[in-house]
């Protein structure tokens, strides 16, 4: 018998009440002894070995069931979340019909006078920056990505967290896109969602939101203005600089490439913030109705 | 051959019977089975070694899983209960692969 603790649980792994047991059962037969009665015990280790088994069923089938209960609560949430984007994406294809009818009608009613010609040509200045149009043209395309995970993950029970500083940030996207901005760019996307004059960029747990919508890795920020003055002053601009140190030293996947065209849609809802009554006289006053570029913080999207 | 008939009574009665377990006892339930597997075996192995006892087998059972229930309900209450499971399913496991490798060196000598 070892010394030590894992010695004495490593060497006697049988009850030592069994060789007790066999060391009295053979005194008493050697004392002559009657036989103890044979059938309590079958009997006993039978029903024992019944609760064994019943244990090991009970055991799996609750496993069984929590794990299937688990899998239905899943799938009934993951077709709400469908059915509900489903309904929110019907009705903003709705809206945007309605906005194109609008936007028609506005359009042949101003296009009848000349005084509405100069509102129709000020307001798709106006629409131009609040994104409000989509456009196509030749820009550059920014790529970020997390890092790879760092070898294997641990097969068993491994939900081992990526480390935060692998994972692209808002504030990393803020920085190219204010850079992007800053080198000359005339419109930008991130992962198709437009940025409009109030989009934010911001971070919601794991997921980097873009005017409230998560956009998944990686991040595709696409900006349409002239190539060679983009590339020019978007790779000297200091921030960049240190955005590219700093994913090369947590493995950041950062690359930008020159597209000759590329299509960004328009971006969301705009909301009417500022109206005036139209004049007396019957002309509408400039610049008022439709897109307002005023640089409030943006409201939650109502619907 | 008895024994095993009970095992596969026990068996088909849990998986067609559903018997419920009370909530509070659910989490002692798998460390119950590793208790339960313990004594199956070391009771299989004293067989196989000619001092099988009818009653040592019964009562190691019984004592198994319930101190093992208790071992982690007690940690449970001292805010370890994860470590303690832990510790039984390792020296229970540990005597269960002893077990296997002596049944083992019964049935092929080897």
């Amino acid at each position: 018998m070892g010394a030590s603790l894992l010695d004495a649980i490593l060497a006697e792994t049988l009850d030592p009440a069994y060789a007790q047991a066999a060391e009295a059962r053979r005194a008493r037969e050697a004392g002559g002894a009657a036989a103890p009665r044979r059938w309590q015990g079958r009997t006993l280790v039978a029903l024992t070995m019944a609760l064994a088994g019943l244990l090991v069923a009970v055991a799996y089938s609750q496993a069984a069931a929590s794990a299937k209960g688990r899998e239905q609560v899943r799938a009934a949430l993951i077709a709400d979340i469908d059915r509900e984007t489903g309904i929110s994406d019907g009705l903003s294809a709705q809206l945007q019909k309605l906005r194109t009818t609008v936007s028609d009608t506005r359009d042949t009613l101003l296009a009848t006078t000349t005084v509405g010609q100069q509102a129709l040509d000020s307001l798709a200045a106006a629409e131009q920056g609040a994104a409000a149009v989509p456009v196509t043209g030749p820009g550059l395309l920014v790529t970020l990505a997390n890092a790879d995970p760092k070898g294997a993950a641990d097969p068993v029970g491994g939900t081992a967290e990526p480390d935060a500083r692998g994972q692209v940030q808002d504030g990393d996207l803020q920085l190219v896109v204010n850079a992007l901005w800053a080198a000359g760019a005339e419109a930008i996307s991130i992962n198709g969602e437009r940025l409009g004059p109030t989009t934010a960029i911001r971070f919601a747990g794991q997921a980097v939101l873009v005017d409230f919508r998560p956009v998944a890795n990686p991040y595709q920020v696409s900006a349409i203005g002239n190539q060679e003055s983009l590339s020019r002053r978007f790779l000297a601009s200091p921030d960049v600089g240190s955005l590219a140190v700093i994913s090369q030293s947590f493995g950041l996947r950062f690359e930008f490439a020159k597209e000759n065209k590329l299509t960004l849609p328009a971006a969301s809802t705009l909301d009417l913030r500022s109206a005036q009554p139209l004049s007396a006289s019957g002309s509408p006053s400039t610049g008022s109705a439709g897109a307002s570029t005023t640089p409030a913080p943006h409201s939650p999207p109502g619907g | 051959m008895i024994p095993i008939l009970g095992l596969a009574v026990g068996v088909l009665l849990g998986l067609f019977l559903h018997p419920t377990v009370p909530l509070g006892l659910q989490p002692y339930l798998p460390i119950a089975v590793v208790a339960a597997l313990d004594a199956v075996f070391g009771g299989f192995r004293a067989r196989l070694d000619r001092i099988f006892d009818a009653k040592v087998f019964v009562i190691s059972f019984v004592s198994n899983v319930v101190v093992a229930g208790l071992i982690v309900f007690l940690g449970d209450q001292l805010g370890v209960g994860a470590q303690l499971s832990t510790a039984v399913v390792v020296v229970l496991g540990i005597r269960i692969f002893g077990n296997a490798a002596a049944i083992r060196r019964h049935v092929f000598r080897a």
